[in-house]
């Protein structure tokens, strides 16, 4: 699934990047049939920068989120599988992938601030096969997940692909904590 | 069938011989479904695995038959907090031995807010064909045993096509064919039907050949030596009560003599099973089981039979496990009335009873009354037995036969854990003692 240029806003904050997607609901279909029934569904983010060209990749950065559904209390828990220690649960549907993309962070040091920048946002789920070899004990290997990531996705792999409009540096808005934080348990555990 | 049933035969085939030897010399062969694994990191990803597991069931279980090891691992879940990780694990394991399509599975809510059940979902996929290798056997004096299988299953039904060659559990070698169809459930759980023709070639040893010559007319043999024997065999099995089942039919048994002139004779028969089997599986991680039977024969000219006998035989066998500790404690016993044919006869000294023994030694024709027990004793692989019993004839007095051994048993990684045993067996007698040697699954 693809959306258009007005589904991706690209938000700055401090000397990072993120992105919000308020039409991006990659909690649906049988992803959400599987969360339900109670079994961990990975979700693979990549975000990317291009300068001067959509085709010209600056800089990237790939998150493996875990998530799962609390049967009883009928909530998301999010898991960032990266260092493990960063999670929020108590999540509804929509705050679980919000989460997901307020820990998705670019750093824009070093990006050129003349020209015309993009911004890519890839998610798909991780099929089960994949999970395992990929993983250690303190999370998810990144050299394994651009891997996963270059690859085009599996005919029954759920994947979107979000792009943004032509951006300047200069002209990024800083980030502003959206409302719907406000139902987020976070459960850091730093 | 698909190639990967093909290949998954083939590759179990090669890697058995090979993996059974590295078991023997080496401690590197562990059983997967003994080898812990990192379980803890993903484990916490998992919201649920806060809840205890309150139950573990698997959908349609009446057309499935699991193993036990897979029933003690189902078990081992409920009343600890959920671990996706064995969940996961054993799907995988189900879906394997049920050679799915896939297993999943789904957390339901469980009779309170701190509980969770778990429910297996097996996918069959469009065609359910099965194959696999029931027996396997290596005696170092008899020589290889084995039965290979094809099963397909539509709906209720279930057809099962196997060829084999048995040099173990008869006097004879008999080599063949078995073709059975099943109906699972005849309008309930509790009654299915049971139809199966069997052919047969039979081989004989030079000494029980020459003991037929010398005690066809005197002993209470039935019949010569046959060189092909037919079955069929209607039944249907009732469960009386679960688990104590009731098998009745009809056995109709065309013998052919070794010398093509002689007439054919039959040994038709009304058959009768009881079978009671149990188990229990307490919180301390204690598995008992029991599994106890009672067969009967009865052959009757009534039936058009030319042979007239009554074989009643039973068998108990009660197994405790504890941790990594089991003691297997068997008693078989039986007796014919009559004169029945060599193939009804009891036999000692094959590759469960009496391991050790040459069966020929101890009786070339076998034996019209038979009564043996067994005691195994085993820590994680290690298997320690003591086997003692007599077969004798009617009028005769027994004579108590004793044999011990030593062997490993395990899974390999590929099998039902414990499913592969290897082993030397020594007779206790005077004299010198020549080992045997003994390899082989599911026997």
């Amino acid at each position: 699934m693809s959306a258009s240029s007005e589904d991706l806003f690209v938000r700055r904050l401090a000397d990072q990047m993120r992105v919000i997607a308020p039409r991006l609901h990659f909690l649906s279909g049988k992803s959400l049939q599987r969360l339900r029934d109670g079994a961990i569904v990975p979700f693979d983010f990549q975000l990317s920068i291009s300068a001067g060209l959509k085709t010209n990749l600056v800089s990237r950065s790939v998150e493996r989120f875990s998530i799962s559904y609390d049967v009883w209390e009928e909530k998301f828990r999010v898991v960032r599988l990266r260092d493990f220690r960063k999670s929020a649960a108590g999540l509804s549907a929509v705050a679980a992938e919000s989460w997901c993309l307020e820990n998705l962070l670019v750093p824009s040091t070093g990006l050129p601030a003349d020209k015309e920048l993009w911004a890519r946002l890839d998610v798909r789920t991780s099929e089960p096969k994949e999970s395992a070899p990929s993983s250690t004990d303190s999370g998810i290997s990144i050299p394994a997940l651009i891997q996963l990531l270059s690859r085009p996705p599996r005919p029954q792999q759920d994947h979107w692909t979000l792009e943004s409009a032509s951006f300047h540096l200069a002209d990024l808005k800083p980030d502003v904590k959206s409302d719907l934080k406000s139902d987020v348990k976070q459960d850091v555990k730093q | 069938m698909d190639a990967r049933l093909h290949s998954h035969v083939a590759m179990k085939l090669v890697l058995v011989p090979l993996l059974a030897v590295a078991a023997l010399f080496g401690q590197s062969v562990q059983p997967a479904a003994d080898t812990p694994e990192p379980e803890q990191a993903t484990s916490e990803l998992n919201v649920n695995s806060r809840y205890t597991v309150e139950s573990v069931d698997v959908n349609n279980t009446r057309h499935y038959r699991l193993s036990t090891a897979i029933l003690d691992e189902m078990h081992r879940l409920i009343g600890a907090r959920l671990n996706d990780d064995a969940v996961k694990r054993l799907a995988n394991k189900i879906r394997g031995e049920l050679r799915a399509h896939d297993v999943t599975f789904k957390l339901l809510r469980g009779g309170n807010p701190e509980s969770v059940k778990v429910l297996f979902e097996v996918e069959k996929g469009q065609s359910d064909f099965d194959v696999s290798i029931p027996k396997f056997a290596y005696n170092s004096r008899e020589g290889g045993s084995g039965v290979g299988e094809v099963t397909g299953r539509i709906g209720a039904n279930a057809f099962t096509f196997a060829g084999l060659s048995d040099g173990d559990s008869l006097a004879e070698r008999y080599s063949g064919i078995q073709a059975k169809y099943e109906r699972l459930s005849i309008g309930s759980d509790r009654v299915s039907l049971g139809f199966e023709f069997d052919a047969y070639h039979e081989q004989y040893n030079q000494t029980t050949l020459a003991a037929i010559e010398t005690a066809v007319d005197s002993s209470s043999l039935g019949a010569g030596a046959y060189r092909s024997r037919m079955n069929f065999e209607p039944s249907a099995t009732f469960v009386l009560a679960k688990p104590l089942t009731l098998t009745i039919g009809f056995s109709f048994e065309q013998l052919q003599p070794q010398l093509s002139a002689a007439p054919s004779e039959s040994a038709n028969a009304v058959i009768n099973t009881l079978r009671y089997h149990q188990r229990w599986i307490d919180s301390d991680d204690t598995n008992q089981e029991l599994d106890a039977g009672y067969n009967l024969r009865a052959a009757t000219r009534s039936l058009g039979s030319d042979l007239a006998y009554t074989r009643h035989a039973v068998n108990v066998r009660y197994l405790l496990m504890h941790d990594h500790q089991l003691i297997e404690v068997t008693l078989v016993g039986g007796l014919i009335y009559g004169r029945a044919p060599l193939f009804e006869r009891f036999v000692l000294g094959d590759n469960t009873t009496l391991r050790g023994w040459d069966k020929y030694d101890l009786d070339p024709l076998g034996g019209n009354r038979m009564i043996h027990g067994s005691v195994t004793y085993g820590y994680r692989v290690v298997r320690v037995f003591y086997d003692t019993g007599a077969v004798w004839e009617q009028g005769t007095a027994p004579e108590a036969k004793h044999s011990v051994g030593v062997g490993v048993s395990s899974g390999l990684g590929l099998f039902q854990k414990g499913g592969v045993l290897l082993a030397v067996a020594l007779p206790i007698r005077p004299g010198r003692v020549e080992p045997v040697f003994i390899a082989g699954m599911n026997f």
